[in-house]
């Protein structure tokens, strides 16, 4: 391993830190409400290996529980889970050109997170910030898997830690990412239609609301971008 | 059983993940489209960070004794005149979590 790869990858770990601690409480919370709800130790943890998607996860083990239909638990899966199309859209650019295994090793791996570290204006280009993203997604796959193994382990003996404010640190670090970021009238209108559109959705609890959101934020953006470029 | 319900799920999320770096599927983005796209790291990520700072428990909480808003103005402020990501997480924690022993 060349020395480039070696820092390519410490990087990616290290950007990610902050978020793989920020969904321990999560984790936690996930595997212990599965063991709570009658799962396999094993069953639990392929939760995690297999799906890896927190959202999808807590919901879906609760709806498998009540034994609902599996059309019904696809489906909802599907609905949580539709935001990756915009994050696949976006990077398509980049990433179709790459060899297959790429592909699928940083598909599988293409959370929030990962896409929240894959704004630089390069990156995914060049096989250093291949590998950069690889230990970024990587080491935040591995978090997740061993927070759910703590949640599995100790069931219902750990309190809920999900009102410890650890969820503050994916605030404060997608702060440090989009504020940088902001350069233009444009992209500041973008930030602003798609968190107001995004608050406004969660107090609805409208379950397609982080991806309508999004849409909205991209299309005022868009629509400003063009107003000033025809002025 | 369960399993089998596992690895359908993963087929799931795993599709929405790949579905569009297959550069096999026939999906042409115009320079429009393009630009379009160009706007959705700031706007999915503003999506998700401002509803964790404004909206607790179902609701909306703008009062002065919100910590997430207190720390997210920090670390905005912090962001807009560092540019580094760890004075703004550093900074925006330390408000977070003052402000959270205060009240």
């Amino acid at each position: 391993m060349t020395k480039g790869v070696q820092t390519a990858l410490r990087k990616g770990v290290v950007d990610m830190l902050p978020l793989s601690f920020a969904v321990l409480p999560w984790g936690i919370l996930f595997g212990s409400i599965a063991v709570q709800r009658g799962f396999s130790w094993f069953e639990a943890q392929m939760f995690s290996a297999l799906i890896f998607g927190g959202a999808v996860q807590i919901v879906t083990v609760e709806l498998i529980a009540d034994n609902v239909s599996l059309l019904t638990i696809l489906f909802t899966a599907f609905v949580i889970s539709s935001r990756h199309f915009l994050y696949g859209l976006s990077l398509r650019e980049r990433l179709s050109p790459q060899p297959l295994k790429w592909r699928l090793g940083l598909g599988f791996l293409l959370t929030d997170e990962l896409f929240a570290v894959s704004g630089h204006r390069r990156a995914y280009q060049g096989r250093l910030r291949l590998f950069y993203a690889l230990a970024a997604g990587g080491s935040f796959y591995l978090a997740w898997n061993l927070w759910t193994f703590i949640g599995i382990v100790a069931g219902a003996s750990l309190p809920d830690l999900t009102d410890l404010g650890l969820d503050f640190a994916i605030a404060a670090t997608f702060i440090a990412l989009v504020i940088p970021s902001i350069k233009t009238l444009a992209t500041l209108v973008a930030c602003l239609a798609g968190a107001t559109a995004a608050v406004v959705f969660q107090l609805w609890q409208f379950e397609l609301g982080l991806v309508c959101a999004a849409l909205i934020g991209m299309s005022a953006g868009y629509v400003v971008s063009k107003m000033r470029g025809a002025a | 059983m369960t399993l089998v319900t596992i690895v359908l799920l993963a087929c799931v999320t795993f599709t929405t993940r790949y579905l569009f770096l297959e550069g096999r599927l026939p999906v042409r983005l115009s320079s429009n489209f393009k630009q379009f796209l160009s706007f959705s790291g700031p706007a999915v990520l503003s999506a998700i960070f401002v509803p964790i700072l404004l909206v607790h428990d179902h609701q909306l909480d703008l009062s002065l004794q919100n910590p997430y808003l207190w720390g997210g103005a920090m670390a905005v402020a912090a962001g807009y005149r560092t540019g580094s990501v760890y004075w703004t997480v550093g900074l925006g924690t330390l408000v977070f979590v003052l402000v959270g022993y205060v009240f």
